[in-house]
């Protein structure tokens, strides 16, 4: 007997581990679990893994003090032989465990594997949602940038509109009133020991009762789940129609799990770590912070609620939020399983995916929010200032000068907050122009106040020659009655080269 | 043993060569003061009015080598930082709540200068001065306006010529003595307006005809400019 049965054996005596682990690994399973569909969960197990390991190695140059941070993060990125590829890993790590946990979970619900006898299974996993999200927002300020200081201010601020123990909470969140070195500190045990903590054990509870309760059967439409004789039917399915789950169906796993940590690896090797962006600094103003990638959706959402939705929205939809997918297994724990006949559940799925698609790819352009450089740093294009009077070109300084490029674009670059102005005079009339700068009207403000009468009459000629050659801007049709009539003339002056109206 | 070499093999790989998401030296997101770079710095502040190249914008021509030459580093450092009185120029420096610190103000003047100013470009001409030296005379001023300016600007407001009128009360509102004459005497070769050598049929400009139709145009300006309709009799 060689050496390493020997030993195998001495441990074996001792542990007596054999038993339970070859019956978890060789336990039969329903030949129809075998597929591709059902590779999401231990694919967010091995991320998880992978998680824990670059957290690891990560945590042994990391040092979490708000002084530190930000230069430890350089340090690693600039100095550490492989460190940037490390905090990349790690970084798109988390993305792809978020987005793995939820296709998982999309899966989970629309197979029905959430009812009967599996209901806590569903409801640990819920759990195990909400934590691998904590560790991401958790992840986030860890890096200490703009991004997670902003973040931070953000996410103490909705802790504040909590009723009565909103202040409270803040100073429990961010370790004083105001973000500061033991808010880091905090937030490190959070992400280092608390949050991971509590996903490890859950994580255990999981798996385990996947193992033991068996992996969910592929879904036949009409083959509904009764209390009474599910756990019997399962098991008649398992033994009769089933083969061992390893190698039966964990080779899918397995090998999913390495093309998932593939992608993570190639996307990290690629498109980097995450900043970190400018140092932690309030003073900095000029600066567009943005969540990582699973809370853009959030920002959205927050920027396009009204002001005076979102303290209600903000305290009482993510309640009714985890409440819903918490009481969904008491509320449809039996019956059909099939998405062939589960039309609410497929189309709540396909719902929320585009609401999800749509909210994050908005994130990505913020089109609610100004640009703050627009107006210094975006050219007006050279063919709008063709041929244009002396005037005209004083208009369009006024038009970059006054900042009105931060919320209007022209030629695609601006802000998008108000409507693009490339074609705008054939919109509005000079009058019209006039009134909207002045009065401001719809979401603009007013600039009748900021605006001399040269500086809006310069401003409002440039508007007017905004139009393509082939249309000509919009005009009053009563002033030229008015004219006609003997009235006041419209305008003393002349249009100048390149200034004609198409009448 | 093999796959410990491979494994090896691909961890000097991936440290030797330059993987596209290795980060680039210096920090992702500078501190806004500590930008040098003439291309960002320029790009970010001064690029909205003047240009994407200094040429083509709606405010003056910085790469204009002729307005390079005229003026020096003071007064362009001046204007960066405090702004222009009387026209859109506005401040950039911190001291007028702008973003710019001195150095980065300094690194603009510099920048402007390497890229844009042609040493020889005033070589056997004398220009002059980018400022005056003497207050102007108007009624001598709008002779020169009549001979150098009327052919393309027009003779009123009221008749402007091809280029548009600069007799615009709204347009003298919005520039101020300092703008005109440097226009014209560097020009707008990016926009076709001539410098000084050439607005005048036949010879230059001198400084006193330049000084003089400043203040004359600049005297143009109505009491009330900007004014969309013409007042009615009753309320002038």
């Amino acid at each position: 007997m060689s050496w390493y049965r020997r030993t195998y054996d001495w441990l074996e005596r001792r542990l007596q581990l054999e038993g339970p682990i070859k019956d978890a690994v060789l336990h039969p399973v329903p030949k129809s679990t075998a597929s591709w569909w059902y590779v999401f969960g231990s694919a967010s197990a091995v991320l998880l893994v992978l998680q824990v390991v670059t957290g690891i190695l990560l945590a042994l140059v990391y040092s979490p003090s708000a002084s530190h941070a930000w230069n430890i993060l350089q340090v690693l990125n600039h100095q550490v032989p492989l460190g940037w590829f490390l905090r990349a890993m790690h970084g798109w790590g988390s993305n792809f465990m978020v987005a793995v946990v939820v296709i998982h979970m999309a899966q989970v619900f629309l197979f029905g594997a959430y009812k009967f006898p599996r209901e806590l299974t569903w409801i640990i996993g819920v759990f195990l949602l909400l934590l691998t999200l904590g560790m991401a927002f958790t992840g986030q300020v860890l890096r200490f940038d703009q991004d997670a200081y902003w973040g931070l201010a953000i996410g103490a601020s909705i802790l504040g509109r909590v009723p009565w123990i909103g202040g409270q909470l803040v100073q429990l969140m961010l370790g004083g009133p105001i973000i500061n070195g033991a808010t880091l500190t905090r937030f490190f045990a959070l992400h280092v020991f608390i949050l991971p903590g509590t996903l490890l054990v859950l994580t255990g509870l999981h798996v385990w009762m996947v193992v033991k309760l068996g992996i969910n059967e592929w879904p036949m439409p009409g083959r509904l789940v009764r209390r009474e004789t599910y756990i019997q039917e399962y098991n008649e399915l398992a033994h009769k129609d089933g083969l061992p789950f390893f190698p039966g169906a964990a080779w899918k796993d397995a090998y999913f799990a390495a093309a998932i940590l593939l992608a993570v690896a190639i996307c990290a090797a690629i498109f980097g770590p995450y900043g970190p962006t400018g140092t932690p600094d309030p003073t900095i103003i000029n600066t567009v912070p943005r969540p990582d990638p699973p809370f853009l959706w959030i920002y959205t959402v927050l920027s396009y609620l009204p002001p005076e939705m979102e303290t209600p929205f903000l305290l009482i939809v993510p309640p009714i939020v985890i409440a819903v997918l918490l009481g969904l297994p008491f509320v449809a724990g039996v019956g059909e399983k099939s998405w062939w006949r589960r039309p609410v559940a497929v189309f709540t799925v396909m719902f929320l995916a585009v609401c999800w698609a749509s909210f994050t790819h908005l994130a990505t352009s913020t089109p609610w929010s100004p640009k703050m450089n627009a107006w210094s740093g975006s050219p007006i294009p050279t063919a709008f200032l063709e041929h244009r009077t002396p005037l005209e070109r004083q208009g369009a300084n006024v038009f970059q000068e006054k900042q009105c490029r931060n919320c209007h674009s022209i030629g695609g670059s601006g802000g998008e907050r108000g409507p693009a102005l490339d074609d705008v005079a054939t919109r509005l009339t000079e009058d019209q122009l006039i009134r909207q700068v002045l009065l401001g009207g719809g979401n603009m403000p007013a600039y009748g106040s900021t605006l001399s009468p040269p500086e809006t009459t310069a401003l409002v000629r440039f508007l007017n020659t905004l139009h393509p050659n082939y249309q000509p801007a919009a005009s009053d049709a009563s002033r030229a009655v008015a004219e006609q009539g003997g009235g006041p003339p419209a305008s003393t002056v002349e249009p100048g080269n390149g200034q004609h109206k198409t009448q | 043993m093999r796959r410990f070499g491979l494994v090896l093999l691909a961890t000097t790989a991936l440290s030797g060569c330059h993987m596209p998401g290795q980060p680039q030296p210096g920090p992702e997101v500078p501190r806004p003061e500590a930008v040098m770079s003439f291309a960002q710095l320029y790009g970010e502040n001064c690029s909205g009015c003047h240009g994407a190249d200094g040429r083509n914008g709606s405010a003056m021509e910085l790469a204009n080598p002729l307005y390079l030459a005229i003026i020096d580093d003071a007064d362009l450092r001046n204007i960066i930082t405090n702004g222009e009185k009387g026209t859109l120029m506005p401040g950039f420096g911190n001291a007028v709540g702008g973003n710019l610190t001195d150095e980065q103000v300094n690194a603009l003047v510099s920048g402007m200068r390497a890229k844009w100013a042609k040493p020889n470009v005033l070589s056997g001409v004398t220009a002059p001065a980018w400022k005056a030296s003497q207050p102007g005379d108007a009624t001598r001023g709008a002779a020169v306006y009549a001979q150098a300016c009327a052919r393309c600007h027009g003779n009123t407001p009221q008749k402007p010529g091809p280029a548009g009128s600069i007799l615009d009360g709204s347009f003298l509102a919005l520039v101020n003595d300092q703008t005109i004459r440097t226009i014209v005497i560097a020009g707008r070769d990016d926009i076709g307006q001539p410098d000084w050598r050439n607005v005048m049929p036949g010879r230059a400009l001198t400084d006193a005809e330049i000084t003089d139709l400043s203040a004359w145009l600049i005297a143009q300006t109505p009491p009330h400019p900007g004014h969309p309709y013409p007042l009615a009799p009753h309320t002038r």
